[in-house]
């Protein structure tokens, strides 16, 4: 194995066996916090004989090790052709100028890798600056896609063989797809997009994906209408289910309306929210009914998940649920559709729907965000700030925030019910991901979960306890706000695995709760923190 | 993807240990989750919400919503932890045969 301060860009085509290895016990230490490390799983003889898991200590895509001089070839020839593809404008019909910029202006300054977590994080690791994987994917587009005479002499020589393209699939799942190195480029080279485009020729033309994202995730949602597996009925019951269950809790009743033709707004919400946070669901409700919305919830498969695992991976499948999408809405004919608390369906459906599908099909869509703040200052609800009289921090999904640009909604809420409310040390724009970002948060497999613990997730952690540096320990209770799923499911991990619920009282959940937390004529108490005693 | 061999039985299952095929599980399934759980025996209560669970997936092909479990079970979220120390899912679920929660949950 290689030492970050001697690895090469050329080693990914040159090394045998596992090429780096990122020694946990000498990551830099996080202030505030003494966290525990999650140790990493050694792979098996049975994975090194059978998977290409030769990149790092993680292996995501279990790419099938070649066993022939055959199969090595035809792993390289189908790369090439997919990256030929990707540089045709009748083929890339989604990112092909945003994809040249970023091939042929880069100049190599390198005011990425300081703006990425995973750089900090790894130690500074070689591998982890994000040019590292965007360098190889531009010496072999000059020396064997675009084949510009002396590309070798000029770029540097890169050897393509199965080794090369096996690591950089794996190199494009060593990115969080969060974006705030593109925010530094001084030219605007997006090795974000880079990664992603990458993914995508792997899935388009390969076959090669997480079956996190694509079998269980998009083939799933697409056949039963859901990546958590809920059909049409099952969706329904539960949702009936909650209202029931809510109703009793706040002591409001809640009804939540599905199948509305002609209401103004259809909501979507991420399904997982309806699995396994149930209360953001009741409060989206709850806060829509009081204030006299005309809203409704799509019982049409596909729509009542605004899931769109595409943008992580493949752009066809993108297109497909963004479709689906579109079609509910326009079939129930509401004004616009509003996207509930998750951070990629807000890119699918607005940043990258805006590209993949035609105008006619399009129906306006709004972040919740904004829905929310309007509310909220409208006077409609009554509020009550007192309530929520503990400290409160916020995240900032990059997917909303930076991407989109949605900074300040969310803030004038929260300052106007959080009388607690404080920033994290980097915020808005310039927030960090929260770890899980791209389809990560929902990945356990092949010490993927170590990954996000020892080195994805460390810089959202580090920021949190950085927030509340004046209220650490147990007497304080204490309010991550994390208006994103994949947020969510990434920040529960972290405090349970160093229980932070017990040992800081922390608790973590979306803006909704904290608004129906504070109003006045719900029974008090819906936010609930574990250190409490169960009901 | 990986196999299991317990009691002359061999069960297929995934990365995180859970079963490939509901249709594969069977009481000597049980032993072997119980086993790696740390479960000393398995008493009417685990017996209760396995029950449940196996019924609700046959229905719906999905695992329920923690709290209908608990509603139908009568089992509050710190009972049932107390019963499958992994929890719900990575312990209960695991145990009746049901397949990794999928999506963002």
């Amino acid at each position: 194995m290689i030492e970050s301060k001697d690895l090469k860009i050329t080693d990914v085509s040159t090394v045998d066996g596992q090429m780096v290895s990122i020694d946990i016990d000498t990551l830099p230490k996080l202030p505030i916090i003494d966290e525990k490390p999650f140790p990493w799983k050694p792979f098996t003889e049975e994975q090194k004989a059978n998977t290409a898991c030769i990149l790092d200590d993680v292996c995501v895509l279990n790419i099938p090790m070649p066993k022939t001089h055959e199969e090595e070839e035809e792993l390289v020839n189908k790369f090439l052709t997919g990256m030929r593809k990707l540089f045709k404008k009748e083929n890339n019909w989604t990112f092909l100028p945003m994809l040249e910029t970023s091939m042929d202006t880069c100049v190599q300054c390198n005011s990425c890798s300081e703006a990425c977590h995973l750089y900090e994080c790894s130690g500074q690791h070689e591998m982890y600056r994000p040019n590292y994987r965007s360098e190889i994917f531009r010496r072999i587009y000059k020396q064997y896609v675009k084949k510009e005479p002396l590309a070798k002499w000029r770029y540097g020589d890169m050897d393509l063989n199965w080794k090369t393209v096996a690591r950089l699939a794996e190199l494009s799942y060593r990115c969080n797809l969060c974006r705030r190195c593109a925010q530094v480029c001084p030219i605007g080279v997006d090795n974000g997009l880079l990664a992603r485009e990458l993914r995508k020729l792997f899935s388009q033309e390969m076959g090669i994906y997480p079956p996190e994202l694509h079998q269980k995730g998009t083939m799933n949602q697409l056949k039963v209408g859901s990546s958590t597996g809920m059909t049409p009925n099952v969706v329904q019951d539960n949702v009936s289910f909650i209202d029931e269950d809510y109703s009793e809790i706040t002591g409001v009743g809640i009804e939540t309306p599905f199948d509305k033709e002609g209401a103004d707004i259809m909501l979507i919400h991420n399904a997982g929210e309806i699995m396994a946070w149930p209360e953001n669901i009741a409060a989206f409700s709850l806060i829509f009914n009081e204030a006299g919305l005309s809203w409704t919830l799509s019982s049409d498969a596909c729509a009542y998940d605004g899931v769109n695992y595409g943008v992580f991976y493949d752009d066809a499948q993108t297109a497909r649920l963004a479709l689906a999408h579109m079609q509910a809405a326009k079939k129930l004919g509401v004004k616009k559709i509003v996207i509930g608390e998750c951070g990629h369906a807000h890119k699918a459906l607005t940043v990258i729907a805006d590209r993949v599908i035609p105008y006619e099909y399009q129906v306006p869509r709004e972040s919740c965000y904004v829905t929310l703040r309007d509310i909220v200052m409208s006077g409609k609800l009554k509020l009550d700030p007192s309530r929520n009289n503990f400290p409160v921090t916020l995240h900032d999904p990059c997917n909303i925030v930076r991407l989109m640009g949605i900074v300040e909604p969310q803030r004038e809420i929260l300052r106007k019910i959080a009388p607690m409310f404080r920033e994290m040390p980097h915020h808005g724009v310039d927030n960090f991901c929260c770890g899980g970002g791209s389809g990560f948060a929902i990945m356990t497999r092949n010490n993927i979960e170590a990954w996000r613990g020892n080195i994805s997730g460390r810089k959202k952690f580090q920021q949190i306890c950085a927030a509340f540096a004046d209220c650490m320990g147990p007497e304080t209770k204490k309010y991550i706000c994390a208006p994103c799923s994949n947020c969510k499911g990434q920040i529960r991990e972290i405090l349970e695995h160093n229980d932070m619920y017990n040992k800081h009282s922390f608790a973590y959940a979306g803006l909704v709760e904290l608004i129906v937390n504070c109003m006045e004529n719900v029974k008090p108490g819906f936010i609930h923190w574990e250190c409490d005693e169960e009901e | 993807m990986a196999e299991i061999t317990y009691k002359d039985k061999s069960f297929e299952v995934d990365e995180d240990g859970f079963l490939l095929k509901f249709d594969d599980w069977c009481p000597e399934w049980m032993e072997f989750v119980k086993e790696s759980e740390g479960i000393t025996d398995i008493t009417a209560d685990h017996q209760k919400i396995l029950d449940f669970l196996q019924d609700y997936y046959k229905k719906n092909g999905i695992a329920p919503m923690v709290r209908i479990l608990s509603k139908n079970t009568g089992y509050k979220l710190k009972e049932v932890y107390e019963l499958f120390p992994s929890g719900p899912g990575k312990g209960a679920c695991k145990m009746a045969g049901l397949p990794k929660p999928t999506g963002c949950v």
